[in-house]
C-alpha cells in the first residue's frame, strides 16, 4: 500500500468517526491526525521532562530551532531537517557541558540559549527576505502540515514509545534519585544522553505544531494538571495523556470557529485544564 | 581535589561493619566509591572464596538523605516496584513483583505505609522505606548511610530488631556509617574508623577502645548513655529506650 492510498483510507475513516463541519476539508483532517499523535508523544516525554526539571532545558531546545531554520535557509537545506539536526547538536553540547563545569545547569542552558538565538539573529538580519520565512515556525501552523510530517511524526511516536515503555520505571528512579538509581545499575549517564536527543527531536518536531515559543507549555503542561490530581505513577501518567489531547483536539476544534492560530489556543485550553485540576487539588486537600 | 587519601580496608563477608569518624571524614564518599558512583583511584575488589568476584554483586543502598520532588505523585508500593519491575508502572504491577515489594515492607514493619505518597513520610518512615526498598532487591551487601538519622523511637526498636536479625542469619555483608555510638558497639563486628584516611581497623571489642571512641567522636564522647552500659558487646537486645529514663 502506498502512503497516498493509505492516507485516503484514513481520510474516509475520520469522515465516518468524525461527521462535524470542522472536521470536513482536508487540512483539517492532516491537522487532526498531527494534533492526535504530537500531544500525546509530549505528554509521555514532558512527564520525565518535570520530573527532572528540564523546562528550561526544553525551552533551550525549541529556541535553538531559530538558528536551525536559519542554517537551513542560508546553506539552502530543508529548515526543517537542519532544525532536528541543530536541536540535537545543542542538547548534546549542554548534557556534555554539564558534565565538564561545575557551573549551575541553568547557568550553562542560560549561555546556549543567548549564544544560538544570537547566532539565528546574526543571520537572518544579514538576509533580508529569511524572515519572512520564520513566522510559521514561531507560532506554529499545523494547517499547512504535510502528509510526509505526519508519517515522521507517526515514526517518531512509535520510537518513543518504545522508549518510554522499556525504560520508564528506571527513569523515573534517576529523576528521584542519581546514586540510589546508580546503585541499582541503571546507565544514568546513558540514559540521559539517550532521553536529551529524544527530547530534542520531539521539541523540534513539534515546533511546526505549536511554534517555538509554545512548544514547551505543550511538554510540561498536561504532566503539571495531571501531578495536580493523580495520586500514584500509574495514574499521572494516563491523566497527562487525556489531558494532552483533550487540549489539542478542543484547542484544534477552537482554532477553527475563531481564527485563532491552533498552537496557542491548544495551550490555553491545556492552562484552563492546569488551572482547573489545581482547583480540584486545593479543595481535596 | 581528594577527599580520601591512602584507603586500604577489608569488610569481612557476612558481617556487619562499622564506618564511623568525624563529620567530614569522607564517610558517605567511601560509600559512594563502593557503589561506583564517583570516580576514584585504586581498586576496590569484591570476593568470593577468596577469588575476585567478575561481576559486581547485588548491592542495596540506603542514603542518607533523599533529596527528591516531595510532589511526585508516587506511592510507597510505586516506589519499590521502580527499582525490581520492568514492565513500566502504568500497565500496573506484576503480581511477583508486588508481593516481593509487600513482603520487604512487612519485615521492616512498615506495610501499612504502601499506598502512601513518598513525598508525605516523615523523615523516620522513609528511612525504613528506603530499607525495605534496599532488601527487597536481596543484596548481598547493604551498604546504610546514617540508618537512624531521623528516626523515631519506635523506629529505632524496629530497626534494632532488624540488625540483629541480619547478624543471626549471618548471609548479608552490611556496612553501616553511623554517629549513634549504641548501634556501633551494640551490632558492629567489624569497625573502620575514617579520617581523611582509614585510622583504625579490626574487629569491635579491639578497635572500639575509650582513645580511640575520643579520637574519632571527640571528648564527649563516653561509652556510657541513658544510664545504659553500651561497651561492645554489653548490649544484645532492643530495648525500648524510654524505658531508661
Amino acid at each position: 500500500m502506498t502512503m497516498e492510498s493509505l492516507f485516503a483510507t484514513i481520510y474516509s475513516l475520520l469522515d465516518t468517526a468524525l461527521p462535524f463541519a470542522w472536521a470536513a476539508s482536508l487540512f483539517m483532517k492532516r491537522a487532526f491526525l498531527e494534533i492526535m499523535l504530537i500531544t500525546p508523544l509530549c505528554a509521555i516525554v514532558g512527564i520525565q521532562v518535570v520530573n527532572y526539571r528540564m523546562a528550561f532545558f526544553s525551552d533551550a531546545i525549541s529556541h535553538s530551532a531559530f538558528a536551525g531554520i536559519a542554517l537551513g535557509l542560508l546553506l539552502n537545506i530543508n529548515p526543517l531537517l537542519t532544525m532536528v539536526v541543530f536541536g540535537v547538536m545543542v542538547a548534546l553540547g549542554i548534557a556534555k557541558f554539564k558534565t565538564r563545569s561545575d557551573l549551575p545547569m541553568d547557568t550553562i542552558i542560560g549561555v546556549f540559549f543567548a549564544a544560538t538565538i544570537a547566532l539565528g539573529i546574526a543571520i537572518i538580519s544579514t538576509r533580508k527576505g529569511l524572515s519572512q520565512t520564520l513566522s510559521p515556525f514561531l507560532f506554529g501552523d499545523v494547517l499547512t502540515i504535510a502528509e510526509m510530517e505526519i508519517a515522521v511524526t507517526f515514526a517518531l511516536f512509535a520510537v518513543v514509545l518504545i522508549f518510554i515503555a522499556l525504560s520508564y520505571n528506571r527513569l523515573l528512579l534517576t529523576g528521584i534519585n542519581e546514586p540510589l538509581a546508580r546503585s541499582q545499575d541503571i546507565p544514568v549517564k546513558i540514559y540521559n544522553y539517550i532521553f536529551a536527543i529524544i527530547l530534542a527531536v520531539v521539541v523540534t518536531v513539534g515546533i511546526r505544531t505549536i511554534g517555538m515559543l509554545l512548544i514547551t507549555a505543550l511538554l510540561i503542561v498536561p504532566p503539571a494538571s495531571a501531578r495536580n490530581v493523580s495520586r500514584n505513577v500509574r495514574q499521572m501518567f494516563w491523566y497527562s495523556l487525556v489531558f494532552a489531547w483533550v487540549s489539542g483536539i478542543s484547542g484544534l476544534v477552537i482554532s477553527f470557529y475563531t481564527d485563532m492560530a491552533t498552537g496557542a489556543s491548544i495551550i490555553l485550553t491545556a492552562s484552563l485544564c492546569f488551572l482547573l485540576t489545581f482547583i480540584i487539588s486545593l479543595v481535596r486537600r | 581535589m581528594s577527599l580520601l587519601k591512602n584507603v586500604s580496608a577489608g569488610i569481612p563477608k557476612g558481617k556487619i561493619t562499622a564506618l564511623i569518624g568525624p563529620n567530614g571524614a569522607g564517610k558517605t564518599t567511601l560509600i559512594l566509591a563502593i557503589l561506583g558512583v564517583i570516580p576514584h583511584e585504586g581498586e576496590i575488589f569484591f570476593l568470593r572464596d577468596g577469588r575476585q568476584e567478575t561481576t559486581r554483586p547485588r548491592i542495596g543502598y540506603v542514603p542518607q538523605r533523599l533529596d527528591f520532588d516531595r510532589g511526585l505523585p508516587l506511592t510507597v508500593l510505586d516506589f519499590l516496584t521502580l527499582s525490581s519491575q520492568r514492565r513500566p508502572l502504568w500497565l500496573g504491577y506484576q503480581q511477583a513483583k508486588r508481593d516481593k515489594a509487600l513482603e520487604a515492607l512487612r519485615e521492616i514493619g512498615v506495610e501499612h505505609l504502601c499506598e502512601r505518597q513518598i513525598g508525605r513520610l516523615s523523615g523516620g518512615e522513609l528511612q525504613r522505606v528506603m530499607l525495605a526498598m534496599a532488601i527487597s532487591r536481596d543484596p548481598e551487601i547493604l551498604l546504610l548511610d546514617e540508618p537512624a538519622a531521623g528516626v523515631d523511637v519506635s523506629g529505632e526498636v524496629l530497626f534494632c530488631e532488624f540488625m540483629t536479625r541480619v547478624q543471626r542469619e549471618g548471609h548479608l555483608t552490611m556496612v553501616i556509617v553511623s554517629h549513634d555510638l549504641s548501634i556501633v558497639t551494640g551490632h558492629a563486628e567489624h569497625v573502620i574508623c575514617l579520617n581523611r584516611t582509614v585510622q583504625c581497623q579490626g574487629g569491635a571489642p579491639e578497635v572500639l577502645t575509650p582513645e580511640n571512641i575520643m579520637a574519632v567522636y571527640g571528648p564527649h564522647a563516653g561509652l556510657y548513655r541513658h544510664g545504659q552500659d553500651i561497651r561492645p558487646g554489653a548490649s544484645t537486645t532492643c530495648i525500648h529506650p524510654l524505658h531508661h529514663k
